[in-house]
């Protein structure tokens, strides 16, 4: 045995260790040069036979022999296995559909009615309900609204037998509140109404109303005025603004239509607001004193604001619905976009 | 209603461009909803008459037209609009002139031909967006006259908004008089000084008003000699300006008055009145009347008509007559101004559908004083217009004339309302603005006179809200949001039914928004045998929309089936709403109601959506969803008990009970109704009454700490008869095993021909876990035994350990 052939195997050991297809044939060549009953243990046997003056050369060969196979088998067994790794991760399909039984959505007018009550709500307002049949003193008489006024006409009114009928707006709903409790009042109230109307791309015969009720000693307009500026922000945006115009209900007085500055293009006019940088939203006012005294408050001690404004047309502004019909329509393909 | 602005600064002056105009009136209450500009034409343009046409040699859209503009030669133009005829008339811009479309017209060729001019359309001119041809011109007016000639001067035209409780609005004079009070300027009246001759009115006609209830006052004046003829040109203008056709002298006058101060009025040829008299009374039986747009129409005895000695010649306040109308051969008119009851009129209008500009003014509320005024007006324009001699004095047959009212403001009362500071004095002046007559002045009260056009104001109210919009709403303070807490408020019902809607969305639920009401004949598919409770309502407006539901399911799988016509086969969904039962006493009650609806592999993920879904399957699964709604309500003392309904599918339904009472049913859908939408798989549906199951949404029960020690799992699989329920193992094995066995769990259920005819294999897991410590294998096993010998003995079964 000399330097010679011990070099021979440490370059054949590891020109064999580079070729190792898996990890068994490495292992087989691990075990062939470096394991106990290996070609390195035979040949340490060896030394003791070289001449004393040969041995320090012999045992460098024989220590780059041992060095030179195990860093070899590290190396290779690190390739195959980044391989099998790469090898693993090209099978795996991360383009395939993910899984999961199903999502639910609340129908687009539920998230608005949700949405604004939750406004209100945080302002000290609380939820209240009533009937959708309604008698003709809850929906129109305790309103104030005068016996021979047309929203009384089975034109446009939904009638059932025994003069009932079903209420045209939520504010069928103060009457019976204010009946029932003592000032002070502060109610929204969300809920369905009807109205006499053909359904075409902006009537619905069937739609929802939010209605708000605040009744207290020394309510104000500018309490009602500060009010909506907040449902503004809240609703849709910390720039939008609203404004009043003075309108005409039987059920208020002062009476106003409330505009909201077009969250779209914050005013400057657009297609959203037809280039008037203005929404019209909801009708409000003070309390009529007449609707106080019919409920049993005294005017001269308290004074009292009401809103209200249809959900559907929230509904349409918000989301772009160009159609309201499309809303009772169902298709769950329209509906899941919400 | 339309204002031409020339016209309304007849009565009113202010300085202020027609925008700020619509926005102060906007603010204070008359809504401006639109502004048009009229008249005016481009200077330069003139009337050009088209010759003769030819074919453009170089292009097929185009044509060359030879135009005769009144100058000294034609010239040809290239046009290339659809509508141009020979002998059409047509606006016409010579060389040189600029369009306010920002085209100077050059001599230039066009396809190599050239145009000498161009014939022009509304949009080029700048009148309108109008590109769809030429703009037409009358062919009475001879070519080269000035378009502006043509066109008129120019107007801004205001088109506004009156609400109902300012019908004294619905004229220029309202009007002016709202401009006056927001511009601080005064109200010039028109004059109505009167030149009258012999002899008196009352000598040449007579009337006679049976029921002053609904006619309060009727005034009648007598004009002789009168010509017949067109109007004059400026008053054509403003009528037509204001929207409405000039017919003659006499009626425009009529017209005019009204638009001017919104008395309606009306003119009768007082020749062709039997008697020449006035009886204002209600129509006989079987009376009709041939009204001025030709029809016929039958009359109703609480109708009001206008007749001479013999038959109704108009409909009070709505339409007048074909007989006595005036012609061009009139000579005696007799003028009526009166005022009628709105509630009359309106209900007159509206059995006749006839909704004219007087019945529409009547309707809102005509101040009986203004009759005078009208008269007056309309007689003086006669006189002057129509060469009439008026006669002396006027029949007036009325009812007690109304006094003007006094309202007092209290100025604190008004700051509290507004939330704004007021002085007494800047109160006063603007109700003075108003022409309110200020009775009385304090610190603490201001009492003013009404007149008799303002019924609107009777409260103090009122007068708070003509402060506030005189005023100006957008001078509000901006008053800090305060959020006021009211002790002893309530919403927690209404926060239950949101609770129950977030559990349904949160299981995987679309919520779907269906109609209240429907068609009967859909209700009845569902439950024929509710149909004489449910509530119908007395004026449908379709066939589709009669019946108040009493269910939700029927527009439910109304819904799945539209759905599945359009290739949506897999849905999810729930409704919550109210549904309507007659009562015993007759009246309608309303619930609210819960329902849900599941068609397609909606319990299935991936590719195994495409399996199809067998009856089991889907019944397991609406199951399945009220177990999980029910458990994430929280909801204690709810049960299930086979119980089939009209609308399930037989052996496929159960009862939802809680506490006792039958809250509901969930099943699959008969096949008989699912074939009405052509659904041929299996639909699981589910409708109960929301209130119960939600009634421990707010419960808290007692804790269960997690367990401390290990369980041990068995499995056994039992071979059984096809018959045996599920249920009845549970009742076996809970039955003989001890304390220790925590739960029961089916994971297979096999049926194959290997095990035999009528038999199959259901695969269960026993767990079994000790509250006093670990349990060993010997003792799970034991337990085990005991289960399986009386599975064995009582089902019976043959066992498979596992
Ligand atoms: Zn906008």
């Amino acid at each position: 045995m000399d330097i010679k052939e011990v070099d021979g195997w440490t370059a054949q050991a590891l020109s064999e260790l580079a070729g190792a297809a898996d990890g068994a044939a490495l292992e087989a060549l691990r075990v062939k040069y470096i394991g106990r009953n290996g070609m390195l243990p035979a040949l340490m046997q060896g030394l003791k036979d070289v001449p004393a003056a040969d041995k320090p050369a012999m045992g460098q060969a024989l220590n780059r022999f041992k060095t030179g196979v195990t860093a070899a088998v590290a190396e290779r067994k690190a390739a195959l296995e980044a391989a099998a790794k790469a090898a693993k991760a090209g099978a795996f399909d991360l383009s395939l559909p993910g899984r999961w039984p199903r999502r639910g959505r609340l129908h687009p007018i539920q998230q608005l009615i949700d949405k604004t009550s939750a406004i209100f709500r945080r302002m000290g307002f609380t939820v209240a309900d009533g009937p959708d049949v309604e008698t003709e003193y809850y929906n129109f008489d305790a309103l104030n609204t005068p016996a021979d006024h047309v929203s009384r006409d089975v034109q446009d009114t939904f009638y059932l037998p025994g003069g009932l009928l079903l209420r045209t707006q939520t504010s069928a709903v103060q009457a019976r509140y204010m009946e029932s409790r003592k000032p002070p009042v502060r109610i929204v109230c969300p809920g369905r109404c009807y109205r006499r109307d053909t359904t075409d791309a902006t009537h619905s015969a069937n739609f929802h109303q939010i209605e708000g009720l605040y009744v207290d000693e020394k309510v104000s307009l500018a309490d009602l005025k500060g009010d909506i500026d907040h449902f503004a922000r809240e609703l849709m945006g910390p720039g939008v603004k609203s404004r009043f115009r003075t309108h005409f209900f039987p059920f208020t007085e002062p009476s106003v239509e409330v505009d909201f500055s077009c969250h779209m293009c914050g005013g400057k006019g657009c297609r959203v607001c037809k280039q008037s940088g203005w929404i019209e939203i909801m009708g409000a006012g003070m309390v009529d004193p007449n609707v106080f005294k019919l409920a049993g408050y005294d005017p001269e001690m308290v004074t009292g604001y009401a809103f209200g404004m249809g959900i559907e047309r929230l509904a349409m502004i918000l989301f772009g619905i160009d159609d309201i019909r499309r809303l009772y329509e169902n298709d769950v393909r329209y509906l899941a976009q919400f | 209603m339309k204002i031409p602005l020339s016209w309304l600064k007849d009565y009113v002056d202010f300085e202020d461009t027609v925008e700020g105009l619509a926005d102060k009136l906007t603010f204070s209450g008359v809504e401006v909803e639109g502004i048009e500009r009229l008249g005016g034409g481009v200077a330069g343009v003139v009337v050009g008459e088209v010759l003769a046409i030819e074919k453009h040699p170089n292009a097929d859209k185009l044509t060359l037209c030879k135009v005769n503009f009144g100058g000294a030669s034609e010239m040809t133009v290239v046009c290339g609009a659809p509508n141009v005829a020979v002998g059409g008339k047509y606006p016409f811009a010579p060389l040189g002139t600029a369009l306010p479309c920002g085209i100077t017209i050059e001599k230039r060729k066009v396809r190599g031909v050239f145009s000498e001019g161009m014939l022009c359309a509304e949009d080029e001119l700048g009148i309108s967006d109008n590109h769809d041809g030429l703009m037409v011109l009358d062919a009475k007016w001879a070519p080269g006259t000035a378009l502006s000639e043509v066109m008129g001067p120019p107007e801004t035209v205001i088109e506004v908004e009156i609400t109902p409780n300012r019908p004294d609005c619905l004229s220029l004079l309202g009007i002016a008089r709202e401009v006056a009070a927001l511009y601080g300027t005064k109200v010039k009246a028109p004059d109505t000084a009167l030149a009258e001759s012999d002899p008196a009115a009352e000598q040449a006609t007579s009337v006679a008003v049976e029921d002053l209830n609904d006619c309060p006052r009727y005034t009648a004046r007598i004009l002789r000699d009168v010509k017949v003829g067109p109007s004059p040109d400026w008053m054509k203008r403003r009528l037509e300006a204001a929207g409405v056709r000039a017919i003659n002298n006499i009626v425009d006058i009529t017209n005019y008055v009204m638009l001017e101060c919104g008395q309606p009025l009306h003119a009768f040829d007082q020749k062709l009145l039997a008697e020449g008299r006035i009886v204002v009374r209600h129509p006989k039986p079987g009376e009709k009347i041939l009204t001025l747009d030709g029809v016929e129409r039958a009359l109703e005895p609480q109708m009001l008509v206008i007749a001479d000695a013999a038959k109704p010649m108009a409909v009070a306040g709505v339409m007048g007559g074909e007989h006595s109308g005036i012609n061009e051969t009139t000579t005696d008119v007799l003028l009526e101004s009166a005022s009628f009851r709105p509630a009359a009129i309106r209900s007159t209008s509206k059995k006749l559908g006839m909704l004219s500009e007087s019945a529409y003014r009547f309707m809102r509320g005509v101040d009986a004083e203004l009759a005078e005024f009208g008269s007056r007006r309309a007689a003086k324009l006669m006189c002057e217009l129509a060469g009439a001699k008026l006669l002396k004095g006027v029949v007036d047959v009325r009812s007690a004339p109304k006094q003007p009212w006094t309202v007092v403001c209290r100025p604190a009362r008004l700051e509290a309302l507004l939330g704004v500071k007021a002085v007494p004095e800047e109160i006063a002046k603007v109700f003075e603005s108003l022409e309110l007559k200020v009775l009385r002045r304090s610190p603490d009260a201001i009492e003013v006179q009404v007149p008799t056009f303002r019924e609107d104001l009777t409260r103090e109210a009122d007068l708070i809200e003509e402060y506030a919009r005189i005023y100006g709403l957008k001078k509000l303070p901006p008053v800090r949001s305060m959020a006021t807490l009211v002790p002893d408020a309530d919403d927690k019902p209404a926060q239950a039914q949101g609770r129950l809607r977030e559990v349904l969305a949160g299981l995987g639920l679309q919520q779907i928004m269906n109609y209240s009401f429907l068609a009967e004949k859909l209700l009845d598919l569902f439950d024929k045998d509710h149909a004489p409770n449910r509530a119908k309502l007395a004026n449908p407006l379709t066939a589709d929309h009669t019946t108040m539901r009493d269910a939700l399911l029927p527009q439910m799988v109304e819904t799945i089936g539209l759905n599945y016509s359009r290739q949506v086969s897999e849905v999810a969904f729930f409704e919550t709403g109210r549904v309507f039962r007659l009562g015993p006493d007759g009246k309608p009650t309303e619930e609210d109601h819960v329902a849900a609806g599941l068609s397609g592999p909606v319990g299935r993920m991936g590719l195994d959506k495409f399996r199809p879904v067998d009856e089991l399957e889907m019944f397991l699964w609406i199951k399945g969803l009220w177990e999980q709604a029910a458990a994430a309500l929280n909801l204690r003392g709810a049960s299930l008990r086979p119980a089939d309904r009209p609308w399930s599918e037989p052996g496929r339904g159960m009862e939802i009970v809680v506490d006792g009472a039958v809250v509901g049913w969930l099943g699959l859908l008969s096949a008989g109704i699912a074939k009405e939408w052509r659904i041929h798989e299996p639909v699981g549906l589910l409708e109960a009454a929301a209130k119960l199951l939600v009634k421990d949404v707010e419960a808290m029960q007692a804790l269960v700490p997690p367990p401390s020690f290990p369980s041990i799992r068995r499995d056994a699989a039992l071979i059984v008869a096809t018959g045996v329920r599920h249920e009845r193992v549970l009742e076996v094995a809970r039955a003989a095993a001890p304390a220790e066995l925590e739960k029961v769990e089916l994971f297979d259920i096999y049926q194959g021909k290997n095990l035999g005819e009528g038999r199959k294999s259901m695969a269960y897991a026993f767990t079994y876990r000790s509250k006093a410590g670990t349990l060993t294998d010997e003792a799970a096993n034991g337990f085990q035994e005991k289960v399986n010998a009386a599975l064995k003995a009582q089902l019976p079964a043959e066992i498979r350990e596992g």
